[in-house]
């Protein structure tokens, strides 16, 4: 005996390996024949992507915390700072696609073929449970990166379960964990999503897997080829079935490797969509954002569209009832679509119903993807909202205004006459006191991105500019004769540097094209004949500021 | 004349036998590259540290060590925080500095300087080290690192992770 088949046969004597592979691999099924064999893929890529789910999930959660002040930024690390985690993040979030595409097509499969019948009643009840189990991964995952997009879904998902008659707060509540949305959601859903869903759809892709072994797979249906639809027809169907399975051949290894290569594609593209898509991280989750446009994932855009249709009083109809009854005649179709017909053709009305409800969830599907945002889409700088989240989470506002609000310590940041270049931000940010002697503002020690943040959001706040590069030289050739300006110009007039703190553009706009409106004696030559309006008007704003720093050579 | 294609004893149903073993091996095999990388990958990270201001040349007495407490805004992976860190100082003219890393180089306990014995003592196996950071007794495997330390304007600056090269 070789090495090899020696450790075979140890493994065998002691784990029963060759009775394993009987059961599993070399155990007969029908011939299916290659060209309708690749229906019967989708159930074992299915599989396939949810074991891939449960890798890429399990690498996700080691740089994961579930909290509404870590979560996001723990993605954000994910994404620019782990090796590969760009990848394995947008692995994760296509697969969940995949799953739930693969897992559609499986259903659907088993439905035309009528597989769902005697004896694979309990087949399919698992198989929908585990259907539903898919959409719960999806509906607590997708809160789990606390952004814009998670936490807004989330508000809508939760908020619709408490439509639910009689005890809809109630199961609101325990949803949520605490009467609003926030760390209590964010562990629990995390808990779910790892923990108690996993567990659930182990147990039920046990049973699924047990009883599709056990009850081999259907065979495709022929048309008006069945037992006589009477009673006792299911004893004639199991003589049947076993002669076909004699006659069939065994499953590994043509329709192993089937769903092998079916699963090969199905990486490919999970590979090439996730390399040139990623996965989307919106910007943080901002519970008082009034321009967000909030949007399900494209697999519960059917239940958004269906519900813009009905009027308050109907909502909890459109909410819980309608979709609730759906989910449970799909529950109960092997009880209700009974009989020996399995050719879709044979049974026009189940067909017509199935076929009937796909175009209903594949028009509202598409009627909620066109439908019109309505706020504006605004795409803010990565680096500006990491400036807005540190110069809340430092308490700058204790010093400083924003639109009115904030301390009087510091300079308003959105009244600074004088805007300040991104060097001398950076540089103020790194050590004030060596810019700006005796300033108050204590040195921070800030990290190197986190200057880059802060700059990107103040230099954001300071008033722009709105004079044309040629007002500076307008001045000097007109007005620097007698004025000063910022410390440079005659001293015949007054110092214009601070004139525009106290006059208004409309203000030194007439003034400049006529001084004799305010001081009848005025020194100033009237500018009306020299200077166009529009000249004048760009002199006015530049003195009205803010100024640019002038370019330090 | 010799037969070019000898019969083999591969049969259709162990080629595609092979064929599926083949490409769900390399299925497996390219997931958990990827897994393995991601896994692995802190154990390729560099973390840049940034110099700390942590003390006035002029506040570390002479000739003995002193431990100087600083607080340290660094990056621990997805969070930013700040917090207290420490170093034992040695300077005998505070032109050049001396900054430890507080850590025994055994297994990180936090060793103090012993006035009386004029000797740095671990309290956990018993390492013992000199002013100059030599071993003098105990497990150490080597001198106590250091930190590189600058001086700016009138501050000490350290880079509060022991280079790699300096252990």
């Amino acid at each position: 005996m070789s090495a090899r088949s020696r450790i075979g046969a140890w493994l065998d004597e002691r784990a029963g390996l060759d009775r394993v592979w009987q059961a599993l691999f070399a155990r007969h099924i029908p011939a299916i024949g290659p060209a309708r064999g690749w229906l019967y893929v989708f159930g074992g890529t299915t599989l396939f992507v949810l074991l891939l789910q449960a890798f890429t999930g399990a690498l996700l959660a080691m740089n994961y915390a579930p909290s509404p002040d870590h979560a996001y930024d723990a993605l954000r690390y994910i994404e620019s700072r782990v090796l590969l985690g760009r990848f394995i993040r947008a692995a994760h979030h296509w697969g969940a696609n995949f799953t739930v595409v693969l897992i559609s097509l499986h259903m659907l499969r088993t439905f035309l073929f009528g597989a769902f019948k005697f004896p694979r009643e309990a087949t399919w009840l698992t198989g929908v449970l585990l259907f539903f189990a898919v959409f719960a991964f999806a509906f607590t995952g997708y809160l789990l990166p606390w952004d814009q997009k998670a936490y807004w879904a989330t508000v809508v998902g939760t908020n619709l379960a408490g439509e639910l008659p009689l005890a809809g707060h109630a199961f609101e509540l325990v949803l949520k964990g605490a009467p609003q949305l926030g760390a209590a959601t964010l562990a629990r859903f995390y808990a779910f999503h790892i923990l108690w869903l996993p567990a659930t759809a182990a147990l039920l892709l046990g049973a699924h897997l047990f009883l599709v072994v056990w009850h081999g797979i259907s065979q495709p249906p022929v048309r008006r080829n069945y037992p006589p639809d009477q009673p006792g027809w299911q004893d004639e169907y199991r003589r049947r079935y076993a002669l076909a399975k004699e006659e069939g051949m065994p499953f590994f290894p043509n329709a192993v490797l089937m769903d092998i290569v079916a699963c090969v594609l199905a990486v490919v593209l999970l590979t090439a969509l996730a390399l040139h898509y990623g996965a989307p991280l919106e910007n943080p989750a901002d519970p008082t954002d009034v321009s967000y446009n909030p949007r399900p994932a494209w697999y519960f855009l059917f239940l958004f569209e269906a519900l813009k249709g009905f009027p308050g009083w109907l909502e909890p109809l459109a909410a819980v009832v309608l979709p609730g009854a759906a989910l449970l005649a799909l529950l109960l179709v092997p009880f209700l679509d009974r009989g020996s017909r399995r050719h879709p053709l044979d049974r026009p009305f189940w067909s017509g119903l199935g076929a009937a409800a796909l175009a209903g969830l594949s028009a509202l599907t598409i009627m909620g993807a066109r439908s019109p945002l309505t706020n504006p889409e605004v795409r803010e700088n990565q680096g500006i909202v990491e400036g807005k989240r540190l110069y809340r989470r430092l308490d700058c506002g204790y010093c400083h205004q924003v639109a009115g609000r904030g301390g009087k310590i510091g300079p308003a940041l959105d009244k600074i006459a004088q805007p300040h270049p991104a060097p001398w931000l950076e540089a103020h940010f790194r050590n004030p006191q060596a810019l700006v002697p005796g300033s108050v503002m204590p040195k921070l020690n800030l990290l190197p991105d986190e200057i880059n943040a802060l700059t990107a959001y103040v230099r954001l706040l300071e008033p722009k500019v709105s004079y044309t590069p040629r007002a500076p030289e307008l001045f000097m050739a007109n007005c620097a004769v007698c004025h000063t300006l910022d410390g440079k110009g005659g001293r015949v007039g007054p110092d214009l540097t601070h004139i525009g703190s106290v006059r208004g553009t409309g203000y030194l706009r007439r003034y400049i094209a006529d001084p004799t409106r305010f001081y009848p004696n005025a020194v100033m030559p009237s500018f009306k004949n020299r200077l166009t309006e529009v000249q004048i008007e760009d002199i006015a704003r530049f003195l009205k500021g803010p100024r640019r720093q002038p370019k330090k050579s | 004349m010799d037969d070019p294609f000898p019969e083999t004893t591969v049969t259709r149903r162990g080629f595609l036998g092979l064929l599926a073993g083949s490409l769900a091996a390399a299925l497996g095999a390219a997931a958990g590259s990827c897994g393995l990388a991601y896994f692995l990958s802190p154990a390729f990270s560099r973390e840049k540290d940034e110099w700390v201001d942590i003390a006035g040349v002029d506040d570390i007495p002479l000739g003995a060590p002193t431990e100087v407490k600083f607080t340290q805004r660094r990056r621990d992976a997805w969070l930013v925080a700040e917090g207290l860190a420490s170093t034992w100082v040695l300077t005998r003219d505070r032109a050049h500095f001396i900054a430890y890393d507080p850590h025994c180089t055994h297994l990180g306990c936090p060793y103090r300087w012993s006035r009386t014995r004029n000797e740095f003592l671990c309290p956990c196996h018993g390492g013992v080290f000199s002013m100059d950071g030599k071993v003098l007794a105990g497990p150490p495997p080597r001198p106590l690192d250091r930190y590189p330390t600058k001086v700016e304007a009138g501050r000490l600056l350290v880079i509060p992770l022991p280079a790699r090269g300096m252990r």
